[in-house]
């Protein structure tokens, strides 16, 4: 899976990067220092730092966007790229279902559909906040291409386009998802933006790896619920502190 | 259940953890019956893998019981005896297709360490950190497998547990080290680390037509099986200059095929100031690899011959002599194991009488015993090769 890009901020992309970069390497000298010590605190820093490099949250673009509110009403486009194993006609007649698409976002709570181009979309976001849009599909072309964009009067309003490509060599379908974001203003549109705006390239590319997931395997692979020895800490049955010097 | 947890470096404890339950449709539960300590997970243990979380429970090359499968598990019953190949494949991307199952796209759940920091993620690998997953491991009364019917294998009647443990990661590995090599006959196969899989790689070595196989390692009872179960010459890398130790023995040509079964803690023998510089800079983590069996192979190497990398790398590493591969037109081969590939043929060997994996197993204790078993096998103490804990 390529990285997507962030056209709204073109000019921070190699920033971006090496800001990332410093985060993860950073983070993993900081852990191990951590670890190292038996400092937890350490630890946690360099491993929240790490996981916020690997994970591309921007730490130092909410400060540059304080200091430059008029960045904040640009346009935000992002891509995100996958290959997927199935034939394209039968990864369009999935995404043209757009009821399938709530289990690509999680964030989406129900996709009601109003016609055969419209549909009604509510989902929730941070605190619970309630985001609702109406979306119409203006270009489909079969088993190649959806476009759509939000109506008048969105919470969120954006555009998006997905492409099926054939990939060479029997590999399947290539798949490009990009995304347009206006970033609200008013009321709780900091909240709505902090969620869709502050790392759309995270989702788009999470979007696409659950739709390869759901379409290759028939489900998406978890740890969520498996035992470890943090659910139930102190029952410890037979301990040897500096097993190997 | 009880579970071996990584609780930070160095502390390991046996605790009482949840049972596992099944997650996903293509799951299965094994009851664990023999579960073996790796040297990957020393790696681990020490620190020098990242992504390692409080609690998590470790161990990956294991044997065991189907007690429980989900709806979608259809080679498989109740009652089974089978190994887990240690390394997750979800049998349907691109690379499960093409048997490359250590770099499946799908096992994954946790991609984004691995994408950040290697451009891709690989696969999920039972117990063995957050980067690859974060799955449970299987020093544990049981174990919950993903994607059962591609990881799962049934154990043929005529192989027996000990030998067949093996098979989960150490036979595989070893095997695909081999494979890795294009041996062809006649050719000379070196292989740096006496260990479970380095033995492997020997034994497999002979099987795919090598004429002598040279093992080099530092600890006698080490050199002494690899002389005695595999086959092998051996040298000392603590006695002798490995470089013109291999040149005299191949008539100044150096070996046709250099196996890496050591990886990122590796000692080098030849120079104090090598290790000296290594290893200070991994301990500041200014480089996360200690190169020094890649070094020295890169120089022993036959011009034109084929390196085979199947010891544990993490990170970056430093100081690597690029010049002198790419002026020697070295072919370099590594990776995880696709073990998924090898097990049928593997246990095919096995009952042959061709291979036999159970002399790896030089200590079999309780899992209550596990943190002092692998105290034991970190020191290389009482002639220890590995640990196998019975739940």
């Amino acid at each position: 899976m390529t990285r997507g890009r962030d056209g709204g901020r073109r000019l921070e992309g190699s920033a971006g990067t090496l800001e990332r970069w410093a985060a993860i390497l950073g983070g993993t000298a900081l852990g191990f220092a951590g670890a190292r010590r038996g400092s937890w605190a350490l630890g946690a820093l360099g491993g929240g730092l790490f996981l916020a490099g690997a994970a591309g949250v921007p730490l130092s673009s909410p400060l540059r966007q304080a200091a430059l509110p008029a960045m904040r009403r640009e346009p935000t486009t992002t891509q995100a790229n996958v290959t997927i194993a199935v034939p394209a006609e039968k990864l369009f007649r999935h995404w043209r279902n757009v009821r399938h698409l709530a289990a690509l976002f999680p964030h989406l709570d129900a996709v009601e559909i109003l016609s055969d181009t419209e549909s009604r979309w509510k989902a929730h976001g941070p605190g619970g906040v309630p985001v609702v849009w109406n979306s119409r599909l203006d270009k489909i072309r079969e088993n190649e291409l959806i476009t759509w964009h939000t109506l008048e009067g969105a919470d969120l309003p954006h555009r998006g386009t997905v492409l099926f490509r054939p990939a060479p060599g029997g590999r399947g379908t290539e798949v490009s998802l990009t995304l347009a974001y206006h970033p609200p203003g008013g009321v709780g549109g900091n909240a709505v933006s902090r969620l869709f705006g502050a790392a759309p390239e995270q989702q788009a590319r999470e979007a696409l790896r659950r739709l390869k997931r759901i379409m290759e395997v028939g489900e998406l692979p978890t740890i969520k619920g498996q035992p470890s020895g943090r659910a139930e800490r102190g029952r410890v049955t037979s301990k040897l502190r500096e097993v190997t010097g | 259940m009880r579970a071996l947890c990584w609780n930070g470096v160095n502390d390991l404890r046996v605790e009482r953890v949840p049972d596992p339950t099944i997650l996903g449709p293509q799951d299965a539960i094994i009851k664990v019956s023999l579960s073996s300590v790796c040297g990957s997970d020393l790696h681990l243990i020490g620190g020098y893998v990242p992504t390692m979380r409080a609690g998590d429970i470790i161990g990956h090359e294991f044997l065991g019981e189907v007690v429980e499968k989900g709806p979608e598990v259809t080679r498989l019953n109740r009652g089974d005896r089978v190994i887990t190949v240690s390394i997750i494949g979800c049998g349907k991307c691109w690379h499960c297709q093409h048997e490359e199952f250590s770099l499946c796209d799908n096992s994954n759940p946790q991609p984004a360490f691995e994408e950040a920091a290697y451009g891709h993620c690989t696969a999920g690998i039972f117990g063995y950190s957050h980067a690859f997953g974060g799955y449970a491991g299987s020093h544990a009364e049981y174990i919950r497998v993903p994607f059962a019917d591609t990881n799962c294998f049934r154990v043929p009647e005529g192989v027996t547990d000990e030998q067949a443990v093996f098979v989960s990661d150490a036979v595989p590995t070893g095997y695909m080290a081999a494979d890795m090599g294009n041996i062809k006959p006649g050719d000379v196969v070196a292989v740096w680390g006496c260990g479970g899989v380095g033995q492997m790689a020997m034994k497999s070595a002979f099987l795919m037509g090598a004429e002598r196989v040279i093992g080099i390692d530092r600890f006698p009872d080490r050199l002494r099986a690899a002389q005695m179960k595999a086959g092998a010459e051996t040298l000392d890398y603590s006695r002798v200059d490995i470089y013109d130790a291999l040149l005299a023995m191949t008539g100044g040509r150096g070996p046709d095929v250099c196996i890496d079964a050591v990886g990122m803690e590796a000692d080098s023998g030849a120079s104090a100031i090598e290790d000296l510089y290594d290893r200070s800079k991994q301990a500041l983590r200014l480089e996360n690899d200690r190169p020094a069996v890649l070094r020295q192979m890169i120089q022993c190497c036959r011009k034109g011959g084929t390196l085979s990398i199947v010891g544990v790398y993490g990170g970056l590493i430093d100081k690597f002599p690029m010049g002198a591969a790419m002026n020697k037109a070295l072919t370099f081969r590594m990776g995880q194991q696709h073990g998924q590939r090898y097990v049928k043929r593997l246990f095919e060997h096995i009952e042959k009488g061709d291979l036999d994996p159970a002399y790896l197993l030089t200590h079999k204790w309780a899992l209550d015993d596990a943190p002092r078993g692998y105290r034991m096998f970190k020191e290389k103490a009482d002639d220890c090769m590995r640990v196998v804990f019975a739940p």
